[in-house]
């Protein structure tokens, strides 16, 4: 048993508590910038799961994975903006968003997931490219670069309804990758990674559970990019940018590519970081440049330390002599 | 039917650069299967350190010189300290040219800023001929000359040198020529130093196009290199140049005729070549 879908011990636990804590954290704090904070990890985290399932479970490289993210994100924008805001109408946006994710991951799998996986990341980053285009010049629908202003439901303007949609969304989704990714589907997912001919002279179809692997990522990623759009109340083509795409990378490799933590650990260093690196700016310009440290730091975790900071834990933790 | 002469050289020009742009890309993956991200930041560094050079001395073939040496340099360096530990791990590759891609993008932004500067066109080579009632772009057919003799060198290169003999039974099969003895490291970093050199080179004739230059140019001609690099066959040269020229063409027509048709035509192309014919229009079967 030397790798595993998933790393056993006591993260589980910690994640309850953590969870436990995140909780309670409105009983102690009214204040809106813990709430945007977190609120802003945990979609990240969420967001990099969903890429974590195709990095990390299938190992397909993906490079315009915010496709999925901002296109439901701006589905919602442009429906609470020129429809209504009725819970209804939200409602009627997910399942829209839903059936484009499902769409669009079937698309780019089915074009490019009998080649070589860098296909995938090419003709991913094609397409977001391309829906960043269609966003900026559409101007009259989506406010091209200046951005999409929307209200949503009456329910969803209190901060603290919101910062509960977020966190329990988590819980969920977290709860539902596991679940998928110990079902026989997720086993082959893994399988595949770990030997993509094995697994296809075992006689499962590669392709198709690689589509499968797109389109569940996607789905996820839409869902984020919903949850995101409630909580943002603006939406803009960044959403949907390449940057998009690396930040959930840097935020898997750096929390651990492969394993359930990681995007939640890796999303809370990188936008804390980023938070604090930025404040830096006033004192030397070059922390104006933060992206650079990120790089650097995720190109030494790539050579030393594949499987990033939960992999190095579990590593530190099992050479301890067991009694 | 001027203005389709026009729109002729004009594509042709951007062709020829996109093809700069593809081959290293192309012949790199034949040779390693690695896709290297990094190659739109060496394109940008190119066009960044000669335009800069350019306002400085106002000298363009200084310029040219001095924005392929620094791109080559850089490439040089990402190959040595990166690249070099992570060979035959395919994902590691990947993810590691990503990050020199991002590192190097913060980088020029943080040396140059992360506004668009002027770069304008050297005065020997501004305004147009005059071919038969039609006024062309001096400078197009500068690039034009420029990119057919670099194309023509290349192919030289790998039809009738030693080298070239050996990356292309590399690419046909990278084991069979280690078997015979032949070190594919080295041939390797020959190529991926080649092939920055080309993408730097195409840089630094990139911004007096444009007029400007900003951080946008690396994705955007990564993403333009990515499409060439399917269309013509991954690990294929001729098919960089062949797919470098028709969408520099299709470009230039459709963005006269209705620009903002121009990346959502590219793509269209892109995926009607991925449905038909996978390995692109010169690629061989074993290379995907």
């Amino acid at each position: 048993m030397r790798r595993r879908a998933y790393l056993p011990g006591p993260a589980p636990a910690a994640l309850i508590l953590l969870a436990g804590i995140l909780m309670a954290l409105p009983l102690f704090t009214s204040s809106r910038s813990t709430f945007t904070m977190v609120n802003m990890i945990t979609t990240s985290a969420v967001f990099a799961l969903s890429y974590n399932l195709l990095v990390g479970y299938t190992g397909i490289l993906s490079l315009g994975h915010a496709l999925f993210f901002g296109s439901s994100a701006y589905i919602v924008g442009i429906m609470m903006r020129h429809v209504g805001t009725s819970l209804w109408i939200l409602f009627m946006a997910v399942l829209i968003s839903m059936v484009f994710a499902v769409l669009a991951g079937l698309f780019v799998g089915y074009l490019t997931l009998r080649l070589k996986t860098i296909y995938y990341a090419m003709v991913t980053l094609a397409v977001a490219e391309l829906l960043v285009i269609l966003a900026e010049k559409s101007r009259s629908l989506t406010g091209g670069l200046d951005g999409l202003n929307y209200r949503v439901p009456e329910f969803f303007q209190n901060a603290v309804v919101v910062y509960y949609l977020v966190l329990i969304y988590a819980i969920v989704a977290l709860f539902l990758v596991r679940r998928f990714l110990d079902s026989p589907t997720g086993k082959v997912l893994v399988s595949i990674r770990e030997n993509e001919q094995r697994a296809s002279s075992l006689g499962f179809d590669v392709f198709r559970y690689k589509l499968i692997s797109s389109v569940a990522a996607g789905l996820l990623a839409s869902l984020t990019g919903v949850v995101f759009a409630i909580d943002n109340r603006f939406v803009m083509t960044s959403a949907l940018a390449v940057d998009r795409t690396l930040e959930a990378l840097f935020i898997t490799i750096i929390g651990g590519v492969g394993t359930l933590p990681g995007p939640f650990i890796g999303a809370a260093v990188y936008h804390l970081a980023a938070d604090w690196l930025s404040s830096l700016a006033k004192v030397h310009a070059i922390f104006e440049r933060w992206p650079i440290l990120f790089g650097g730091l995720y190109i030494v975790i790539t050579l030393t330390m594949p499987g990033g900071i939960v992999s190095a834990y579990y590593r530190l933790r099992l050479r301890r002599p067991r009694g | 039917m001027d203005v389709v002469i026009i729109l002729t050289i004009n594509g042709l020009a951007t062709g020829l650069l996109l093809f700069m742009m593809a081959a290293g890309l192309s012949v790199i993956f034949g040779l390693m299967g690695i896709m290297n991200f990094a190659h739109g930041a060496f394109f940008m560094l190119g066009s960044y350190a000669s335009t800069w050079t350019y306002l400085k001395t106002g000298n363009f073939a200084l310029a040219m010189l001095a924005g392929t040496a620094v791109g080559t340099f850089i490439g040089f360096l990402t190959e040595r300290s990166i690249l070099r530990p992570v060979y035959g791990k395919p994902l590691a590759q990947i993810l590691i040219t990503l990050g020199a891609f991002i590192v190097l993008n913060e980088m020029v932004k943080a040396v140059w800023g992360p506004n668009v500067i002027p770069s304008p066109v050297p005065p020997l080579l501004e305004g147009e001929f005059r071919v038969g009632g039609v006024l062309v772009s001096r400078y197009r057919i500068f690039i034009i000359f420029f990119g057919v003799s670099t194309a023509a060198t290349v192919q030289w290169l790998l039809n009738r040198t030693r080298l070239g003999m050996i990356v292309r039974a590399g690419v046909e099969n990278a084991e069979m020529i280690q078997i015979l003895g032949v070190n594919i490291r080295r041939v390797f970093a020959a190529v991926f130093l080649l092939g920055t050199a080309l993408a730097s080179l195409g840089g630094t004739m990139i911004g007096p196009t444009l007029g400007q230059i900003g951080p946008f140019v690396s994705t955007q001609y990564l993403l333009l290199g990515f499409i060439v690099v399917v269309i013509g066959g991954l690990g294929s040269l001729i098919g960089s140049l062949v797919a470098g020229v028709l969408v520099g063409l299709m470009n230039n027509y459709v963005v006269w005729l209705y620009p903002p048709a121009a990346m959502p035509l590219n793509i269209i192309l892109m995926s009607l070549i991925l449905l038909v014919k996978p390995t692109g229009l010169f690629g061989k079967e074993g290379a995907h």
